[in-house]
């Protein structure tokens, strides 16, 4: 019945290995299956609802381009119809209808992905109390926290990152289309690396502030919160600083498509007007014209220019790559921090 | 060799002092009883002792003078918390099996024989077993990691009286046929008597009586509870410090 005292079960445990990575690994995995199964089916969903999209937009654009010559009014309506039916119109993307209202409804896809994967992981131990269990076993709390944490991002990452293939044969019609730079904000967040990096910098947040709050609901409520206000602050101020952009002056769209980022008018001596300010300086003749140039033209005629920054679309990867670097950054020191949150915290 | 030896302890949570100076050794080889009213730092004492919580002030050590939390000490002891918190949500299988990758050490043999023997269904889930099933399976998920020492915080708290019971009888059984160290905390005393071999009464922090249960009743002359009683009463230590009778 006895194994021996305690100083030899001591001196055989210190020849003993660490409790392996695949042990820790199949017990986050065993305590993930809730959240496992809650990813596969909201992602089965959307991928779901994609395909058929996806098919049914291809056929539709194969219609279109199959259209000869392409010039003719005919196929200029086909081709009008195909980007109203499933791009959607010119009113606010949400309420479009077609494909801008579904990649707008996706932006919150990541946040949800990461808050209710993420924030759990050790606010539901040190909610329910289970912390007093994993902490104490012989595997000791920080590969304990390394797994919880490390794996669940591995495979939340690895799968948004395989998602946005989906993305890309869904907007393949507008792209090629040239319609949609998929440098536009709403393509952007979607394709290259940054859907599966704000998804693991979502995951990362929620199970930081899980851990730092030891509450559940506090957590996903404040991931929510700062992931809105980062998301946008990026898009609108962060990202269109990752390079210089282009800037050239006169009245047509440079180069095709890109990001616009601004246009601004100069007067002939120089001074940059004020927004809007050149609404005054025009008249209302000309103002009211029904020829489409006469405002560009009289503003040309008369000294002013129009000039215009925009990032080109040949800097598409280097600015995927950026966001993604600095999220996988960030993701990175948040999941550290929360490690190390749990190696000093008491009971 | 003692199995939770500390040097004017001390834990504070925020301003409040959960325990303070607190200097005293627990001899081996003993089911040791630690009995204090609410409040008198129990948890918190044992809490340090396993590695859940760094101190404020002073030290522990554990098993012979291995720091608490050390790798070797995670090894060596079987930590059961109050209320034994399990993963509700887990068939006992799988909690069964969550414990054995946990561990380098396992006894999957042991593990099997006590759950049969306790008739724990192992398909249902942890959060549907009675308290005194979850408490047996708590129990059994630490004695299957073959520890030197089993620390049982307020194990019977939440027990019925024939759940106390039998569980005691487990406690005492594994002491025996195991070799194994056993320190419990409580704030009732009259489940323990049967099996505790060594009494430490502790009052805000303070060890008030520590000795061998047998000393004790041949040199005060009264029951156990009559003893404890006495000195919580009283507060005033009548042993402090190391002069712990060995």
């Amino acid at each position: 019945m006895t194994t021996g005292t305690t100083t030899a079960d001591q001196k055989m445990t210190a020849t003993l290995p660490p409790v392996p990575w695949a042990h820790l690994g199949w017990v986050t995995l065993r305590q993930r299956r809730g959240a496992i199964i809650g990813v596969s089916a909201l992602l089965g969903l959307i991928a779901a609802y994609l395909v058929v999209m996806a098919i049914i937009q291809n056929n539709a654009y194969a219609a279109v381009t199959a259209c000869h010559p392409a010039a003719a009014v005919k196929c200029r309506q086909l081709a009008q119809a195909f980007s109203a039916d499933y791009w959607g119109g010119d009113s606010s993307a949400l309420q479009s209808g077609g494909a801008q209202t579904v990649s707008s409804l996706m932006f919150a896809v990541p946040v949800l992905l990461g808050a209710f994967v993420g924030a759990p992981l050790i606010s539901r131990e040190l909610e329910t109390g289970t912390f007093r269990f994993a902490w104490t076993q012989g595997a000791g709390r920080t590969r304990w926290a390394v797994s919880t944490l490390v794996l669940p991002a591995l495979l939340l990452t690895a799968v948004t990152g395989a998602f946005t293939a989906l993305f890309y044969w869904y907007f393949r019609p507008f792209l090629a289309d040239g319609q949609v730079s998929e440098f536009l904000p709403l393509a952007f967040g979607l394709l290259g690396v940054v859907f599966a990096a704000w998804t693991l910098f979502a995951y990362a947040l929620a199970a930081f502030t899980g851990t730092l709050f030891r509450r559940t609901i506090p957590a996903m409520a404040v991931t929510l919160i700062v992931y809105i206000v980062l998301a946008i602050a990026t898009a609108t101020s962060i990202r269109p600083h990752y390079a210089t952009p282009m800037v050239e002056s006169g009245w047509d769209h440079p180069a095709g498509s890109g990001w616009g980022i601004s246009s601004w008018i100069d007067a002939p001596d120089g001074q940059r007007l004020r927004p809007g300010a050149v609404y005054s300086l025009v008249p209302a003749r000309v103002q009211n014209s029904q020829s489409p140039d006469a405002f560009t033209n009289w503003l040309t005629s008369h000294g002013y220019t129009l000039w215009q920054s925009w990032q080109p679309d040949s800097r598409f990867w280097q600015f995927q790559l950026t966001e993604g670097g600095w999220l996988l950054v960030v993701s990175a020191l948040l999941i550290g921090g929360a490690v190390a949150v749990i190696r000093r915290r008491g009971a | 060799m003692n199995v939770i030896e500390s040097t004017a302890l001390g834990k504070r949570y925020r301003r409040k002092w959960a325990l303070r100076d607190c200097t005293l050794d627990i001899p081996g080889g003993h089911i040791v009883a630690l009995v204090g009213p609410n409040g008198a730092g129990k948890t918190t004492l044992l809490t340090m002792a396993v590695g859940l919580t760094r101190p404020t002030e002073g030290s522990v050590t554990v098993l012979g003078g291995m720091p608490a939390g050390a790798p070797d000490a995670l090894d060596g002891i079987a930590f059961v918390a109050q209320d034994a918190p399990l993963y509700r949500n887990l068939p006992v299988t799988d909690m069964l099996r969550v414990a054995r990758k946990l561990n380098r050490r396992w006894d999957q043999c042991r593990a099997d024989d006590r759950l049969d023997r306790l008739g724990i269904p192992l398909r249902q889930k942890v959060g549907e077993l009675s308290g005194g099933q979850k408490a047996q399976l708590a129990l059994t998920i630490a004695l299957a990691r073959r520890p030197g020492l089993l620390v049982l915080d307020e194990p019977l708290a939440a027990l019925d009286p024939v759940a106390r019971d039998d569980f005691m009888a487990s406690v005492a059984e594994a002491a025996r046929d195991d070799d194994i160290s056993v320190v419990l905390s409580s704030h009732v005393l009259a489940e323990l008597e049967r099996v505790a071999t060594y009494l430490i009464v502790l009052t805000r922090g303070q060890v008030q009586v520590a000795g061998s249960v047998k000393e004790l009743l041949a040199s005060h002359g009264a029951g156990l509870e009559e003893i404890a009683l006495r000195h919580l009463r009283a507060g005033t230590p009548t042993t402090s410090g190391r002069d712990t009778p060995r």
